[in-house]
C-alpha cells in the first residue's frame, strides 16, 4: 500500500502504535481486537465586529481500542502513545474486560462483509490537496473577507442596526486508521473548509434579532464566504416585528437548512438497538408501509466527493447503496454485528452515512407556471409555498423532544406566516405537536434544494395539518 | 494531593511553567496561563439484565492561552513534553501579533488595555468539604461496582410488573488539573464525578411508556450504595400509572406552576444563559446593559453557586485557578451580576466570579453556570397550585434551549399535570413550552418555599460540554405558551 505522504496526518510510527496494541492485546490473550486510530487538526480564526478575536490551534489523536475475549466486550481509548504506556493500557483493559459478564453475540463482523476498498484514504474523493498549501496568512485573510465590516457594509439599515457580528474561519483534516485481528485494514480521510456568521441587530424599539448563516465543503474552494454574514443579517432583519399567531392546525413547509431535525427520530427508531430495547416507534415495521408513498431517502454513501460519503463503518463493515425508505416502505433496519447476533436479524451497517430524501409532488395545486410532477423539474421553496398557498414556514427549531418510545414529539419553531404562496410576516413563541408516524403521512412536497455541504441531503418539505400553539 | 504530585503527573518543573508562559508572551500578550489536564473515566453498562459492557479512557494534555486584551489565542499538546507544548505556546501567542496587525473597524468597542489580570477576593474551600471523596475512583477495582448495577436493575425489575427493559450506566473518574499563569499563580485541583442513569421501558396493553431517573455527585466511590440503588429504583417506577393515562393537553397560553427541584431548567435556560458576561460584553444578550435594574419581583434571588459540598456543578477552582463562589445573577428582583471570566471581568471592571469553565485541556475557558437555582419564597406548593383555576403544573424536563438575542427559551416536559379550579388532574406528557426570559421573570407571580436541588445529570452544551445542576423551589408563571392538540 502506497500512500501519498502529503495527504497523510497519521504517520507510520502511529500506525505501529496501534498495532502494538492489537498485538499486545493477542499476546495478552485476547480473542479479538480492533483499533481505530483517529488523528484530526483544526485551525480557527473568529472575528468579533471585523477584528480577529480568537486563534485556535487543535491537534488531537486517540486510539480506541475495541477488545474481545473470554465471549466478553469492552471499549477503551488514550491519547498517550508512548509505548510502555500503551502496554499498561491493552493490559488494565483486559484485566477490566474479564470482570464483565460474557456476551456470546460480540465479535468482530464477517471478514467477508468489511471494506476491502479504502486502502488510501483518498477514495470517497473528500481530501482537498490544497489544504496543506494553505498558510495562516491565507486563512486570516479568508475570514477577514466574509465580515461585514471588512467587507465595508453599511451596519444600519431602515429600522435595524447591527450590534454583534462575530464570524469565523476553520479548517481542518481528519484521518481514521482501522485495523482488526482479522486482517481488515481501512484509511478514510478528508478535508474540511468552513465559514460562519451570526448576527446580532437591534430594532427601533431596541428589541433583539439573530440570524445564523454558514457554509462548509471538503475543498478549499467549494464554499461561498462572502454570502455567509449577508444572508445571516437577511435572516435577522426578517425576524423583525414578530406577530402572534392563533393556534390551530396549519400546512407547516419546513426549511432545507432545517429539515433534517424531523428526520433524525426516523434513523433513531430504524436502530437494531433502538427496536431490541424496545425504545422504537417503528417495531416490525421492515418491508411495511408506514409512511407517505412521497416519502424516499436513499442512504448514498458512496457518491464521490460528497460530504458524509464513507466507504466503512465504525465496524470495518462496508456501506452501501441502499433504499432506507422507499414510497413509504421502511426498507432499512441498521444492525450491527452485535445486534445481528442478539435479534436474528440479517446484519447491514451501524447506521446510515449519506442519507438523501428524494423530491415529491403530493400537492393538487399547480403553482404558477410549475407544474410539479415530475421528479426530473426542479422543485424550490418558492414552488412549495405557492403550492401550499397558506400556513407557517419553519425556519429554525427551538429546543423541544421527540419521544423514541411513542414518536410523539413538541418542538418550539421560529418562522413565518405565509399567504397566496408569500411570506407575509414573522412568528415567534410558537410550538408544533404531533407524532412522528402522522407527520410523515402527511407528507405533501420535498423539494429538490438540500444543500451541497451537508451530510445529509434534505431539502425544503412541506406537511398538512401540523398542530401549532401560539 | 501534594504540589508534588501534580508536577510529577505532568512531568514538568515550575522553571519550565515560567518558560513556557514567556514564550506565549513573547509576541506581547497581556496575559497567560497554562491548563494541565490528566483524566481517567470509567463506564459500566446494564443491559438485558448483565453487565456486558464496559471500558475507560485516559486523556492527558495541556493547554495555553494567550490573552491580548479580551482578545484569545489558544492551543493545545496532548503530551507535556517541552517541545510541543513550546509550539503550543508559539501558536497561542500569535492572537497578539494578529490583532496588532489588523485594525478595528467595530461598532462597539471593549475595554482594550484594562488590566486583564484581576484577582479575587475569595478563598477557596477545602477539598475535603467541596468533594468528599472517601474512595477514591482510581483506587476501587471496577468489579466492586456490577453487583450494584445488578441490584439497580432487580429492583426496579421487582417494583413494577411493566418493566420491559432496564438500561443503567455506571460513569465515573476523576481529573487531576494544573493550572500556572503570568501572575504566578499555581493552583491545583483533582476532581472527582460519578454519574448514575437508569432507564426504564414499560409495555401495558400493546403501548410503551419510558422513564429514565439519574444522579451525579462530585464525591468518591462511597456513593455507590444499596440505598442509592433503592432510592433510584423507587423513582425509576413512579407516577407510571399517569404515564400511560397521560394525554396531551389544548395547546395555548396558560398558567404554568413549575414543581421544585427539576424546574430549575427555567433558570438555566432563561435567564442564566443570558447572564454569562460574554453575550453581554458583546451586546447579544437581552439583558445586556441592564446591570442594577429591576427585572423581576422584588424577594426574588437568582443564585449561580460553586461551593455545595459534592454538587455536580461545584467548582473549588474555576478553570482560570479562580476559588469557587456563590454569585447573586439576581437580588431582591433587582439584576445584581453577570457570571464573569477572566476576560469579561476585566472589561466590565469587577472582580472574576468563578465561572470560567472548560470542558477539557482542548478549549480555552469561557463564562459558565454552576449550580443555578432561586431561594426559598415565602408561598407553600399546595397555596399555589390552588391559586391557579386552569393551567398546568410541570415537574419533569429533559432538552431545553435558549436563543441569547431575543431570550426566547424553551424546554421539553415529559411528564406533568393539568391544573383545575386549583386542583391536579389530568396527566400530561410530552409537550413543549416556550416563553422569553425576560417576560417570564416578570410574570413570576409566587415563590414557594420548598427549594429543591436536582441531582441528575445536568449537562449545558454551550459551545462545549459542563457539568452543571439546577434547582428552584415551587413557582408561578401567569403566562407561557404550552404545546399541544
Amino acid at each position: 500500500m502506497e500512500m501519498d505522504n502529503k495527504t497523510d496526518l497519521i504517520d507510520e510510527s502511529e500506525k505501529a502504535a496501534a498495532r502494538r496494541c492489537m498485538e499486545t492485546a493477542i499476546r495478552l490473550g485476547a480473542s479479538q481486537v480492533r483499533i481505530s486510530l483517529n488523528k484530526s487538526e483544526t485551525d480557527s480564526f473568529t472575528l468579533l465586529n471585523g477584528e480577529l478575536d480568537k486563534v485556535t490551534r487543535s491537534a488531537d489523536r486517540s486510539i480506541f481500542m475495541h477488545l474481545f475475549t473470554d465471549g466478553r466486550y469492552g471499549t477503551f481509548s488514550t491519547n498517550v502513545f508512548e509505548g510502555k504506556s500503551l502496554d499498561g493500557f491493552v493490559s488494565q483493559a483486559l484485566s477490566t474486560v474479564r470482570m464483565l459478564a460474557p456476551d456470546p453475540y460480540r465479535r468482530l463482523p464477517d471478514p467477508d462483509r468489511t471494506a476491502k476498498d479504502a486502502v488510501t484514504g483518498t477514495e470517497t474523493g473528500l481530501y482537498d490537496a490544497t489544504y496543506r498549501d494553505t498558510d495562516e496568512k491565507m486563512k486570516l485573510g479568508a475570514a477577514l473577507s466574509g465580515s461585514l465590516f471588512r467587507q465595508g457594509k453599511c451596519v444600519r439599515g431602515d429600522g435595524y442596526e447591527v450590534i454583534s457580528e462575530e464570524c469565523e474561519y476553520s479548517d481542518g483534516c481528519d484521518d481514521n486508521y482501522t485495523i482488526d485481528s482479522q486482517g481488515f485494514e481501512g484509511r478514510h480521510i478528508e478535508t474540511s473548509f468552513a465559514y460562519c456568521s451570526e448576527i446580532t441587530i437591534t430594532d427601533s424599539k431596541g428589541d433583539r434579532y439573530s440570524g445564523y448563516w454558514w457554509d462548509s465543503s471538503p475543498e478549499r474552494d467549494g464554499m461561498d464566504i462572502i454570502s455567509c454574514a449577508d444572508t445571516a443579517l437577511l435572516k435577522a432583519i426578517r425576524q423583525i416585528g414578530p406577530r402572534r399567531h392563533k393556534s390551530g392546525p396549519e400546512t407547516m413547509v419546513v426549511d432545507r437548512s432545517v429539515s433534517s431535525r424531523l428526520v433524525a427520530p426516523l434513523f433513531s427508531a430504524l436502530n437494531a438497538m433502538s427496536l431490541q430495547q424496545k425504545s422504537s416507534f417503528l417495531p416490525d415495521s421492515l418491508g411495511e408501509k408506514v409512511f407517505s408513498d412521497g416519502l424516499t431517502i436513499m442512504d448514498m454513501a458512496r457518491t464521490y466527493g460528497k460530504p458524509g460519503s464513507r466507504l466503512y463503518d465504525s465496524e470495518g463493515v462496508a456501506t452501501a447503496e441502499v433504499p432506507v425508505i422507499s414510497g413509504g416502505v421502511v426498507r432499512e433496519y441498521f444492525v450491527n454485528t452485535h445486534m445481528a447476533g442478539k435479534t436474528g436479524m440479517k446484519p447491514t451497517i451501524e447506521g446510515v452515512s449519506r442519507p438523501v430524501l428524494l423530491p415529491f409532488n403530493g400537492m393538487s395545486v399547480p403553482c404558477g407556471s410549475a407544474v410539479l410532477d415530475s421528479e426530473e423539474k426542479e422543485i424550490t421553496l418558492r414552488d412549495i409555498l405557492k403550492g401550499c398557498g397558506s400556513g407557517i414556514y419553519v425556519c429554525g427549531f427551538n429546543g423541544g423532544n421527540c419521544n423514541p418510545v411513542t414518536g410523539d414529539f413538541s418542538y418550539g419553531i421560529e418562522g413565518f406566516v405565509f399567504s397566496g404562496g408569500e411570506i407575509t410576516s414573522p412568528v415567534r413563541e410558537m410550538l408544533i405537536t404531533g407524532n412522528m408516524k402522522r407527520l410523515w403521512n402527511s407528507l405533501l412536497a420535498a423539494g429538490t434544494d438540500a444543500r451541497a455541504c451537508t451530510r445529509w441531503q434534505m431539502p425544503t418539505l412541506a406537511f398538512q395539518n401540523v398542530d401549532f400553539s401560539a | 494531593m501534594t504540589e508534588k504530585y501534580y508536577l510529577d503527573t505532568f512531568s514538568v518543573t515550575i522553571r519550565q511553567m515560567e518558560d513556557l508562559i514567556s514564550a506565549a508572551l513573547s509576541r506581547g500578550g497581556d496575559f497567560a496561563d497554562i491548563y494541565f489536564e490528566y483524566t481517567t473515566g470509567s463506564d459500566l453498562l446494564l443491559r438485558d439484565g448483565e453487565v456486558a459492557s464496559g471500558g475507560f479512557n485516559i486523556d492527558y494534555g495541556a493547554g495555553i492561552r494567550v490573552l491580548k486584551g479580551e482578545k484569545t489565542g489558544y492551543a493545545y499538546s496532548e503530551d507535556t513534553g517541552m517541545r510541543n507544548m513550546l509550539s503550543a505556546a508559539r501558536a497561542a501567542a500569535m492572537i497578539a501579533e494578529g490583532s496588532s496587525g489588523h485594525g478595528h473597524a467595530g461598532t462597539r468597542r471593549g475595554k482594550t488595555g484594562q488590566n486583564m489580570t484581576a484577582r479575587t477576593e475569595a478563598q477557596p474551600l477545602s477539598a475535603e468539604s467541596l468533594y468528599p471523596m472517601q474512595m477514591e475512583w482510581r483506587q476501587t477495582e471496577a468489579s466492586a461496582f456490577l453487583p450494584f448495577l445488578k441490584s439497580l436493575g432487580e429492583k426496579i425489575g421487582a417494583m413494577d410488573s411493566r418493566v420491559a427493559k432496564v438500561t443503567a450506566r455506571l460513569s465515573y473518574g476523576q481529573s487531576d488539573i494544573m493550572m500556572f499563569n503570568s501572575l504566578g499563580e499555581l493552583t491545583c485541583d483533582t476532581r472527582p464525578l460519578g454519574s448514575v442513569t437508569a432507564s426504564v421501558i414499560f409495555t401495558s396493553g400493546g403501548r410503551s411508556e419510558n422513564k429514565t431517573v439519574s444522579r451525579s455527585f462530585r464525591t468518591g466511590a462511597e456513593m455507590i450504595t444499596d440505598a442509592l440503588a433503592e432510592e433510584m429504583a423507587r423513582e425509576a417506577v413512579s407516577g407510571i400509572d399517569e404515564r400511560f393515562e397521560a394525554r396531551r393537553p389544548k395547546g395555548g397560553q396558560m398558567p404554568v406552576v413549575m414543581g421544585a427541584g427539576a424546574s430549575g431548567i427555567l433558570l438555566h435556560e432563561a435567564m442564566g444563559h443570558a447572564f454569562e458576561a460574554d453575550f453581554n460584553r458583546k451586546g447579544q444578550s437581552i439583558f445586556s446593559g441592564r446591570m442594577g435594574e429591576r427585572i423581576c419581583a422584588s424577594g426574588i434571588d437568582i443564585v449561580d453557586d460553586g461551593t455545595i459540598p459534592a454538587n455536580r456543578g461545584t467548582c473549588r477552582y474555576d478553570d482560570e485557578g479562580i476559588p469557587g463562589q456563590k454569585t447573586w445573577m439576581v437580588k431582591d428582583g433587582v439584576l445584581n451580576s453577570y457570571l464573569h471570566d477572566r476576560i469579561s471581568a476585566a472589561w466590565f471592571g469587577v472582580s472574576p466570579t468563578g465561572n470560567g469553565r472548560r470542558e477539557s485541556f482542548r478549549f480555552n475557558p469561557i463564562p459558565r453556570m454552576r449550580a443555578t437555582y432561586m431561594e426559598n419564597g415565602s408561598a407553600s406548593p399546595e397555596d399555589i397550585i390552588s391559586s391557579v383555576r386552569k393551567g398546568i403544573y410541570v415537574d419533569e424536563f429533559s432538552n431545553g434551549q435558549v436563543k441569547i438575542g431575543e431570550g426566547d427559551f424553551t424546554f421539553y416536559v415529559k411528564s406533568g399535570r393539568l391544573i383545575e379550579d386549583g386542583r391536579l388532574t389530568m396527566p400530561v406528557k410530552d409537550i413543549n413550552i416556550i416563553g422569553n426570559g425576560p417576560q417570564a421573570l416578570a410574570d413570576m407571580t409566587a415563590v414557594g418555599n420548598d427549594l429543591k436541588i436536582d441531582n441528575g445529570t445536568w449537562t449545558c452544551g454551550k459551545e462545549q460540554s459542563a457539568a452543571v445542576s439546577c434547582g428552584i423551589p415551587t413557582v408561578l408563571i401567569k403566562s407561557l405558551t404550552v404545546g399541544g392538540e
